[in-house]
Formats: C-alpha cells, structure tokens, sequence
C-alpha cells in the first residue's frame, strides 16, 4: 500500500494505492488522526486506487468520519471500484458515508 | 636514561676503561651535561681530557660524551668516536625497548579495560542502561572529562541520548555531531578547540559514528581529554566504540525476541479468551439442523458465535466479528457477545432487532472511543415455525438457499454495531423449513486469497451452497473449511474464520 497526500481547494485529500487493510493500515490512521482533530476540518479519501479494503481499514475511515464529526468537520469518501464498493454495501457503510464517484464531485460537494 | 645504563652495564664501561688504559690513556670517562658520571681511575675526573667523542641518539639529540686524557692522534680518536657511536646505539636500543615495554604494559591495561567494560555491558538488557554504561567506562578508560552518547531507533521511537555531565554541551551541538557522522561516515577528531569555535568549555573532542546493523544509528562523542587524542587513544576509542556498537546490536536482538514471545503469550492469551467463550456443545432444537465452527487465525480476529437455549422461550443464535486484531479484539469480542447475550436471556421479549438497538446502545460509546465496530447477524426460531426472524447489522456473508431455489446473499440492513448512535436495523423474516438453509460466515472465508492474490469472494461461496445443499449441516461446514483451504493453497491464514449454519429439518 501506498499513500498520498495533497491540499486542493482547502481540502486535505489522502490517496490510497492498493491493499488498505490491518497490515498497511497504520501510516493512513495517522494521518487522517492528524487530520480530523482539526476544527472544521474538511478531509476527502480518494479510493479510486484501493484494491481492497478489509474491516479494519472500514474501522480506520468509521474512527476518522466520528473524529472529524465530533470536530464539525467533513469527511467525504470517493472513486470506489466496484469490489471495495460492494464491502461497504455489505457492511451498509454506503448508509454512513458520504460517498462520490469521483474527486470532482467531492471537491464540488465542499465548495458548497 | 644515560645512568641507568652505567648502571647496569658498569663492569663493560670498566673493562672499556681499561682497554683504554692499556692503550696508554692516563683516564677514561663518562660525562654529561658538564658533570662527571663515572672514570677510571677514580683520582682521574678528566677535565682537561685529550680526546672527546659525543654520545648522540636519534641522529641529533646529544645525551653525554666520552672522554680520555693523556693520548692523542688521529687512531685514538676514530678509535674513541667509534666507541661513542657503538655506546650510542645501545642507548637508543635501550630507549625502544623502554618504549615498546610501556607501550605493552599500557596495552594490557586498556585490554583489560575493554574486557571489563564488555562484561560490563552484559549486564544490561536495554540501550539505554548500555549508554550509560558505555558513557562512564568511557571516560574512566580515556580519562576524559565528559562523554556522550546518542542512539536513533530505526523504529521511529525516540531517540535516546545520554551525557555525563549531564548538560556539559548543548543537545544541539550533540546532534550536530551525530548528522556530520552519518554525512560522512568519518570519527570527527577536533584536537584543539578555541573558544570561538565551540561551546563553551570545550578544549578537545573525539567522535566516532557506531555502525549498527549497517546503519550509523548511534554515535560516541569524547570530550575534554587532558593531554588530547594521540594514535593509541584514538585506537582505544575505535575499540570502545565497536565493543558499543556489538552490544546495542546484541541488546536490540534481545528485546526483538522479548518483544516476539511477548506477543506469542498475548496470542495464546486471545486465542484461549476466543474459544473458551464459544458454546461448548451445539443445541439440539426441534426442526433445525445446526452445525457452529471457528477457526481462529495465526493473528487472533474477533469472530464469535453463540446459541441462547432456554425453556419456554425461542432459540436464538448470534454470529458476529469484531475489527482488529489480537488480545484488544478478544476482549472487545467478549463484551459485544456478552451485551448481544444477556439481552437475548434476560429481555422480557427478545427479538433479533430489540437484541440489535440495544446492544448498539450499551456498545456505541465505548466503541467509538477505541475506534472498532462489529458486525452482527441476530436470529431467533420458534420450533414447529419454520419460520426465522433475524436482524443482520453490517454481516456479511450469510447466504440463504431455500429447498426450491437458488442460493442468495442476503444484505444487512443496517449498519454494524457502533458506527451510529442508534441502530436502524428491523426485524427480517425467512422460511426456514424442511431443507431450507442458512449459512452465516464471517469474512475471513470471502477474504482468503489465491497465489494470484484473487480473493475467494462472495460467488464461489454461493456456487459451494448451491453444491452442497443436500448435504447435512455439519458437511456443508467441512465442504466450506475445505473450499477456503484449497483455494488459499495452505498459506497463512489472515483472519478467523467462522460459521453457523442452519438447515431446516423435519422435526
């Protein structure tokens, strides 16, 4: 797994490129910890690299979207292929999460 | 050193005197620096000698002179001059053999020094107690006045570093030191320090970067050595280092292989807390066949099942699968099997959505702070119904093959237990008669990967029901473990792997 991160338009946005599960993990919840303790923080998770996500990399993004709520701030999920998809429909975290197609439409979502 | 060869060579120096005497010389003597040392005969002391000849060491330094009175000629003093030379070169013999036997005896002294700080050391078990005690042994070695030392953790943890005196030179300058080693890879040896140039109070310095596990992570700064860093100080300074640098290597293997049995025992500990709160037996109720097993992974998961059996009321099971992993995940598994639990024995009437809201509700804060959600599929049969009542909160996969139809994955309709603050899941009803059947597993199954890194997923599992249905409960869950075994070709095994199955029967 690989990580990225960048700001555009005030928005934190982190890629995740390839496995993102109890082994790979531990660099992403650092960050996004960094992150959403910020007041009013708005922060976007680009998974259109994202092989794979398994509960504990669920668990990751479930701790950051409270985090960030408990802060008044956002955190927008995007670009899911359609494997990691369905886990969060399995799971109905498609219910808990803001989810987009794609980063546009994220950053669009933001600047509203 | 001139009188001490007199010394112990005077029965030579009277037998040269004599020769000389033979010769016709009236006198024969040594002097130096103007003064008489020894002369035959001894009424003799040869002030106004005849013939003179320097006794001169390392082609220049002049230590004494030879002198003889009462001859004279070209013969005589080639004769005495060759004398001198001869006299000359066994003191400066002598004078490397003093040398060479100080240099042994210090030698010896820092060997054993060496040894004693190598036994030392072996009686610490951490980096930082090795510091300290490279530190002291150090300066008592070398004599200096101050010693430092700084070790950076490959590991991210915090970088240890240790001075005695505390506080002597700023940590600043410290650090300094350790980046200028790790650039170069080169002992920085400042021999005279002024005051402009440094810190203050520092006159002299030695550091050397400390090659650990091919990688410069510590380094050994000595400071302040009276007399400064010759070649042998500087040998013995390398040695320390080395000597340092073998036992942080030995220490942090040790503490690798603490750390790892560390972890062993907290597996076992997680693995025995999973299975001895598993039902012990399976139940026997009237119109359903039922088979429950799980298979814990190398690295503990938090996948429970659990049956609640008691006269006058419905059965009920429970699947469900805690995130993380380890000691946190059986313990956080025990507290979401036991409020599912004690909500499904005691609630006056127990239904799988009652069961679900109020877990949600005790699990949610604690949950939220430690950051960890549970899945959890709840179900409850009435014998002689053929009917059962479930509510699934984010499980996945449970999969339903009625006797006239396909296999189907049934979707949660809700999410897991403590992702919101209030659980949204409702009652769901399914025909579980006569060859209907329920199979409830936990990811650990669609999660197994082949050598191509492809994952089982949900399909194969629907096509194994499909296959398998005829079978009994308890073959269908072999048909399962075997499946996930053959397709993930005996590797490791990621994640606990658990099922409850359910297949309706005549009762």
């Amino acid at each position: 797994m690989e990580m990225k991160t960048r700001l555009v338009d005030k928005v934190n946005i982190v890629d995740i490129i390839g496995r993102f599960d109890a082994n790979t993990v531990a660099p992403v919840a650092a960050w996004l910890e960094q992150m959403t303790t910020k007041p009013g923080c708005r922060v976007l998770v680009n998974l259109s690299e994202t092989t794979f996500a398994d509960s504990t990399g669920l668990a990751t993004l479930v701790q950051a979207m409270k985090r960030a709520q408990q802060h008044q701030g956002e955190i927008y999920l995007c670009g899911m292929r359609r494997s990691v998809y369905m886990t969060f429909e399995l799971t109905r975290l498609d219910k808990a999460f803001t989810i987009f197609a794609d980063e546009e439409h994220a950053l669009k979502a933001f600047a509203k | 050193m001139l009188v001490s060869i007199l010394s112990s060579q005077y029965a030579r120096f009277a037998a040269l005197a004599e020769s000389w005497l033979a010769l016709g010389a009236s006198a024969f003597g040594v002097w130096q620096d103007g003064h008489p040392l020894v002369y035959w005969p001894s009424s003799h002391r040869l002030t106004n000698p005849s013939l003179r000849a320097p006794l001169i060491i390392q082609g220049t330094e002049e230590i004494g002179e030879l002198r003889v009175a009462g001859i004279t000629g070209t013969a005589f003093e080639q004769r005495l001059r060759a004398d001198a030379e001869l006299i000359s070169y066994l003191l400066q013999l002598e004078e490397e053999l003093q040398q060479i036997t100080a240099d042994l005896v210090t030698s010896q002294d820092q060997q054993l020094a060496l040894y004693r700080l190598t036994q030392r050391m072996r009686e610490y078990v951490t980096v930082e107690q090795t510091l300290d005690v490279v530190v002291k042994e150090t300066m008592r070695i070398l004599k200096a006045d101050v010693c430092s030392m700084l070790f950076v953790p490959s590991s991210g943890q915090d970088a240890l570093l240790v001075q005695q005196p505390e506080g002597f030179l700023p940590d600043d300058y410290l650090w300094q030191l350790y980046w200028q080693g790790l650039a170069t890879e080169q002992p920085i040896h400042l021999p005279k320090v002024r005051p402009t140039d440094g810190p203050e109070g520092l006159y002299n310095l030695l550091y050397l970067p400390l090659r650990i596990r091919n990688n410069f992570m510590a380094g050994l700064a000595i400071i302040n050595r009276s007399g400064g860093f010759g070649t042998p100080d500087i040998k013995l300074s390398k040695a320390i280092a080395d000597q340092a640098s073998a036992q942080i290597d030995r220490v942090l293997l040790y503490q690798e292989m603490f750390d790892q049995a560390k972890l062993r025992t907290e597996m076992d500990l997680a693995r025995r807390v999973q299975l001895e709160l598993l039902p012990p037996t399976l139940p026997s109720i009237a119109g359903l066949d039922i088979y429950a097993h799980s298979r814990p992974a190398s690295e503990v998961g938090g996948d429970f099942y659990d049956f609640v059996v008691q006269d006058g009321r419905p059965f009920i099971f429970v699947i469900g699968d805690v995130t993380g992993k380890g000691l946190s995940a059986a313990l956080l598994m025990t507290m979401t099997r036991t409020a599912i639990h004690s909500k499904a024995q005691f609630m006056p009437y127990p239904t799988p959505e009652a069961i679900m809201r109020q877990s949600n509700e005790d699990l949610y804060n604690d949950f939220t702070r430690v950051g960890v959600f549970a899945t959890a599929l709840v179900g409850q049969f009435e014998p002689g119904s053929n009917v059962l009542m479930y509510a699934n909160a984010g499980h996945a996969p449970v999969i339903y093959r009625p006797c006239d139809g396909e296999a189907v994955l049934l979707r949660a309709d809700s999410t897991a237990i403590g992702i919101l603050p209030v659980n949204p899941c409702r009652n769901q009803r399914l025909r579980l008669g006569p060859g209907d059947l329920l199979v409830a597993a936990t990811d650990g199954f669609t999660d197994v990967r082949d050598h191509d890194d492809d994952l089982l997923g949900i399909e194969r599992l629907l096509q194994l029901v499909n296959a398998s249905h005829h079978k009994s409960a308890h073959e269908i869950a072999e048909a399962f473990f075997a499946e996930t075994e053959d397709f993930g070709q005996g590797g490791k095994q990621d994640d606990d792997q658990t099922l409850v199955i359910l297949k309706g029967a005549v009762s």
